[in-house]
């Protein structure tokens, strides 16, 4: 049987910054995060390899993240995301990707944050999302392009934004 | 978009693809612009917020050995005060100590009154 402390310590970042994106907030991702390891300390953990294990733990995350949906759903919480005035052009952003990820189907969004976000390989996304390799490698490039859609006005000043400062480091360098 | 340009998506996540697609795909401006704004949609998608410290709540059956340094603990400091308490009774002296000051005792004479 594995340790629950090391498998927890092992993955608690790519946990964390999942259940960031997939409820849009800081604070909810760590009371997530927490109970998500005080189920795993009170239940056996299956014996496997890594990937397995983290297939398991992203699972039990996802189902933790839908039931915090459906909670907030039901008690018709005022929505995560709201306008808040003065806000600097990296919150206008922040804003707009949780904006566009909320937009997206669950299991696309899901998919698509344990890659792009947790780190996750086909394989591991595969098993904790029941899905084949090959599917999830068609709902990943499928999402990432509806996103580029959604996105276009923060990408397309990201990209600016990153080509001056490398244009700046070259003549620095220069 | 052509089924060329999930050979992007490929590339970016680190699986394998055939190169001679991925050269078709790079070399229309189409898929170069995608490759461009999927490596910046990753960047963008990244939580700002910190990870935080957290520690598991570890179940104490799977650690049994706490139990049992506990209970030995307690053991030792029982019976380790119980034979401390025993020898320094032996060793300790039953005589009281001597007097700091000796009261004698005077009988009593009345030197007057009712007749």
């Amino acid at each position: 049987m594995a340790d629950s402390e090391a498998l927890f310590t092992a993955n608690q970042d790519r946990l964390f910054r999942y259940f960031c994106r997939a409820v849009g907030g800081a604070e909810t991702a760590r009371d997530l995060t927490q109970e998500l390891f005080l189920r795993v300390s009170r239940t056996s953990i299956p014996v496997g390899a890594d990937g397995d294990l983290r297939s398991w733990l992203f699972r039990i995350a996802r189902n933790l993240a839908l039931d915090h949906h459906r909670t907030r759903r039901r008690h018709a919480e005022p929505a995560a995301l709201v306008d808040e005035p003065a806000r600097s052009p990296s919150q206008d952003v922040n804003l707009a990707v949780n904006k566009a990820l909320a937009s997206l189907q669950p299991l696309d969004r899901d998919v698509f944050l344990m890659r792009e976000v947790a780190g996750l390989g086909y394989d591991e996304i595969a098993g904790a999302c029941e899905l084949t390799p090959d599917a999830v490698r068609s709902r990943i490039h499928r999402t990432r392009l509806q996103l580029r859609e959604q996105l276009a006005a923060p990408i397309a000043t990201s990209r600016t934004t990153a080509t001056s400062r490398s244009a700046q480091t070259y003549v620095r360098h220069e | 978009m052509s089924t060329t340009h999930e050979v992007i998506s490929a590339l970016l996540d680190d699986q394998p693809f055939d190169a001679e697609e991925l050269t078709e795909s790079l070399s229309d401006p189409a898929g170069r612009a995608l490759l461009i704004d999927l490596a910046t949609l990753r960047r963008i998608v990244q939580p700002v917020d910190a990870v935080p410290t957290m520690r598991a709540a570890t179940p104490a059956r799977q650690r049994p050995w706490r139990i049992v340094a506990a209970a030995a603990a307690l053991v030792l400091a029982l019976g380790g005060g119980y034979l401390a308490g025993e020898r320094r009774a032996v060793t300790t002296s039953p005589e009281a100590p001597p007097p700091t000051r000796v009261v004698e005792a005077v009988p009593f004479v009345p030197t007057g009154g009712m007749r």
